[in-house]
């Protein structure tokens, strides 16, 4: 008989994300497991538990999944369970805490294809300012946008500190090329965006980031995504299901277009849904994080 | 291809009860899922979380329950689920904390039974004394008889305790529509005097009464305990009593055990755990409901 499949699911939070189990249940895992509290030194002993306990065909009925809402822990926590792997006794991990790898990976992807196919742009022509951009969502959208060539800059809406520290942070650990800016008020708004080609809105939900008198100002703006589906959204004027609709009141830009939650959020469960379903199809154990993420959601799109 | 039956299991204690546990397994969800030690400020974080992740057709398949031990924890949790949805992204939530709903709805609906087929009356205007009736069986038994026409006094201990959780029990579970007064545990033996019906939800293996007060009692009608563990919470009812015959009662009172309570309470649970997967329409359940669905189950048995 064949063995059930098994994601044990590794979380430095007290509690997983109802929004990892539901995933992971309709990729097809028979059994979800929750590992909470989970500290980066016992992610050895937790791969090495869960290796050595099936055989090695049972072992590809096996995986690990690793949320959380700290980026670089999540990486971290990745590359050790990579070490702790004894092949053939091996299996498949993929990170992805608070969603935020592929909620990024989604949010890029859809921004860049509008980039393409409305203004004939490529990333790395481009400006791009991330709000939010100190949480886990906003880190990742940053990295793989930076990556992807585009002038990328982090905006904390408290402390310029903060995301410069975060900036330098990730630019060591992954090879970007990230700033740090912040925007605690409207006027700080507007002069950020006056010259973005790209915006990332990726705060709060629930929370107002870009109004119709913030948005005017924006002289080249070109795509504007937004992860918020809670209203209000983000940016104002853009809707949940906006792929390339007109931003309306980026009055002052030709041509910009808004990216809403829902419209990212389809790309983000498609790419999340195929990438926990390799894990299950896979003969070669794979290590799956924000990169592979982002190679996907274009190929998706 | 239909998508399994999750229901996310959150409770403000160290673990989940595992009878909850059973009991949604047994009732059809597919897979429960434990989130533990939740405070009230991380409900809309993970409701979102649970509502973003499957289409709105899966998300009949999706639950929420809340368990834990405070009954004002479980139902400030339960607005709190409800009003962090965002429809059409919405599913089902239903709070038992302690299971104390359902089995409070499982002792009222066993005494209006009683009151009904051997007395003829209805749990409108009887005169209710809640024992040991701080806690969250007592509180919600006294809500949901309070709620159904009964006059009910919870007795503690303490008496200021006991003012503080009618009138919580008043105005946050009755919505400000019922008043609960409130009686010390020393003064119970003048209001037995008047008392129709008693509920004995204290610790287990404490006598709440005695046989004397139930000699004294001219109008007693039904007494229910549930508590299981010797001794008995009322003098001369059993856990396997059920409509029993109190010994020593001069106005022929009968008794109502635990095993009668528990076995309502299993069914009011396993109906409610159903209701959510069944329902077409997002349901949010609590006493309430536990009662409505504890007195189907009566009707259906008779």
């Amino acid at each position: 008989m064949e063995k059930r499949s098994i994601l044990h699911m590794l979380d430095p939070m007290p509690n997983n994300s109802p929004f990892d189990i539901n995933m992971a249940m309709d990729a097809g895992f028979d059994v979800l497991m929750p590992y909470s509290n989970v500290k980066l030194d016992s992610v050895n002993r937790l791969t090495q538990d869960a290796i050595f306990s099936r055989s090695p065909a049972g072992v590809k009925r096996t995986g690990i999944f690793i949320g959380g809402r700290d980026l670089g822990l999540a990486i971290d926590m990745l590359d050790a369970s990579k070490q702790a792997m004894v092949p053939p006794f091996e299996v498949s991990v993929f990170a992805d805490p608070s969603g935020a790898f592929t909620t990024a990976a989604a949010l890029v992807a859809c921004v860049e294809k509008e980039l393409k196919s409305k203004h004939g742009k490529e990333l790395k022509d481009c400006n791009a300012l991330v709000f939010g951009g100190t949480g886990p969502v906003g880190i990742a959208t940053g990295i793989i946008a930076s990556l992807a060539g585009a002038d990328t800059a982090l905006v904390d809406h408290l402390s310029i500190e903060a995301a410069s520290d975060v900036a330098k942070d990730y630019n060591r650990r992954f090879g970007c090329s990230l700033k740090g800016a912040c925007a605690s008020s409207d006027a700080d708004k507007i002069q950020l965006v006056a010259n973005a080609d790209i915006v990332f809105c990726v705060a709060k939900a629930g929370v107002q980031v870009l109004s119709s008198a913030v948005l005017k100002e924006a002289k080249q703006l070109k795509v504007a995504g937004d992860v918020n589906a809670v209203p209000p959204m983000g940016i104002e004027g853009i809707k949940r299901n906006d792929l390339g609709a007109p931003l309306i009141h980026a009055l002052s830009s030709q041509g910009a277009v808004g990216v809403g939650a829902l419209a990212v959020g389809n790309v983000k469960y498609q790419l999340q849904h195929e990438m926990l379903k390799l894990m299950l199809q896979t003969n070669k154990p794979l290590y799956l994080d924000f990169r592979e993420a982002f190679i996907k959601a274009r190929n998706l799109l | 291809m239909e998508k399994p039956f999750i229901l996310h299991m959150l409770t403000t204690a160290k673990n989940l009860s595992p009878f909850d546990v059973n009991m949604a397994l047994d009732a059809g969800w597919v897979s429960a899922l434990p989130y533990t030690n939740v405070e009230a400020s991380e409900v809309q974080g993970l409701v979102q979380d649970a509502i973003f992740s499957r289409s709105t057709k899966n998300l009949k398949r999706t639950g929420i329950f809340i368990g834990g031990r405070d009954t004002k924890q479980a139902m400030d949790m339960l607005k709190l689920a409800k009003r962090s949805m965002v429809p059409p992204f919405e599913v089902s939530v239903f709070a038992d904390p302690s299971g104390a709903f359902t089995t409070a709805a499982g002792m009222v609906a066993a005494v209006e039974h009683e009151l009904i087929t051997k007395f003829n009356t209805t749990l409108a205007g009887k005169n209710i004394l809640a024992l040991g009736g701080t806690g969250p069986v007592g509180q919600a038994a006294a809500v949901i008889s309070a709620q159904a026409g009964a006059n009910v006094r919870i007795i503690g201990r303490q008496l200021e305790k006991a003012q503080l959780i009618a009138d919580m029990c008043s105005n946050e579970f009755g919505d400000g529509k019922i008043t609960i007064a409130a009686g010390a545990d020393a003064d119970k033996a003048e209001y037995i005097k008047t008392a129709d019906v008693v509920f004995a939800t204290g610790a287990a293996g404490i006598e709440l009464l005695s046989a004397a007060l139930i000699a004294s009692a001219p109008q007693l009608k039904v007494a229910a305990d549930v508590n299981a563990v010797p001794p008995a919470g009322i003098a001369g009812v059993d856990a396997f009593h059920n409509g029993t015959p109190i010994d020593g009662s001069s106005s022929g009172a009968v008794g109502i055990g635990a095993l009668a309570i528990g076995n309502i309470k299993y069914q009011a649970q396993n109906r409610l755990l159903k209701k959510m997967i069944s329902s077409e329409k997002p349901v949010y359940l609590h006493f309430e409901h536990a009662f409505e669905v504890a007195r189907d189950y009566i009707k259906s048995n008779i």
